[in-house]
């Protein structure tokens, strides 16, 4: 009953975040509706019993990549379009699409019978590591996955700096040197 | 009454479906890198939700599979948002539908 009354709160505090993402005009505070939408769903996660997931959830999410979004907006002082409309006439067309969508998968969750099983692993710190680590021949094989998915940040941030950076013998590049 | 698989797949859902409207109806592009990222969160949601609903051993692989999921999300901005500044500084402006001529 009580973990009932806990889904109730975060799960309107998460939606009511995500809502106000949609309908908020300037970017920085839509960007910080999704900090509060992000930091609810970790506590979803504590409470359905995954509680490193919430952290990762917390430290990389509402942390790191929301860090990134914000000082994205403030570098290029996203505001400046905020004069144009936020929706076009294509949105009309979008809302009711998304709510047949919606309608219709949410017709077959509500067939599909769930229930929830009494020997679920809690996901713990010891239990995930274990998992994600097991070098053994007849284990998972996730570790395979985590080094793929190193060398996938590390090309990631390579192709960030080489896109980001301003061309050195570029015109752009000159003018801004010429005037230090 | 207590907290069943169904009401967490149902959240997941809205989530979801207010993600994509805003990836698709904004018109400022940091709402629609924010919107994909909303529809990311609702999935890992119900990995979660769904793998609560699996047997001791089974129950493992759907609270290991979003940190690999929340790992790609971190590149995905890294580059979409390194993205996001080289346009930026052709076109002046964060509005999307100037960005729909791509001819350099």
């Amino acid at each position: 009953m009580l973990s009932l009354i806990y889904f109730i709160v975060l799960g309107l505090i998460a939606l009511g975040a995500a809502v106000c993402v949609l309908l908020s005009r300037h970017p920085l505070y839509g960007a910080l509706s999704l900090v509060v939408s992000m930091v609810s769903l970790a506590g979803i996660y504590g409470l359905l019993g995954s509680p490193f997931l919430g952290v990762v959830q917390i430290m990389v999410y509402a942390g790191a990549i929301m860090m990134l979004v914000t000082f994205v907006i403030m570098v290029l002082n996203g505001a400046r379009d905020s004069k144009t409309p936020m929706f076009d006439k294509v949105s009309l067309f979008i809302f009711p699409a998304v709510i047949v969508l919606a309608g219709l998968i949410g017709f077959a969750l509500v067939r599909a019978p769930l229930a929830f099983d009494a020997t679920t692993l809690r996901g713990s710190v010891a239990l995930t590591s274990q998992t994600l680590f097991d070098v053994a021949q007849t284990g998972p094989g996730y570790f395979i996955l985590f080094e793929i998915l190193g060398l996938l940040l590390l090309s990631a941030m390579v192709a960030a700096v080489l896109m980001a950076k301003k061309r050195l013998g570029s015109v752009e590049s000159e003018n801004t040197e010429g005037n230090h | 009454m207590e907290l069943q698989p169904i009401f967490i797949q149902i959240l997941s859902l809205a989530i979801f479906a207010v993600g994509i409207v805003v990836a698709i109806s904004r018109r400022n592009i940091f709402f629609v890198l924010m919107g994909i990222e909303l529809a990311l969160n609702a999935v890992n949601l119900s990995f979660v939700g769904f793998a609560k609903t699996l047997p001791a051993e089974l129950s493992v692989a759907g609270q290991i599979v979003p940190l690999f999921t929340i790992a790609i999300a971190a590149a995905e901005a890294c580059v979409g948002f390194a993205m996001v500044i080289l346009i930026f500084r052709n076109r002046e402006s964060v509005d999307a539908d100037t960005y729909s001529n791509m001819r350099g």
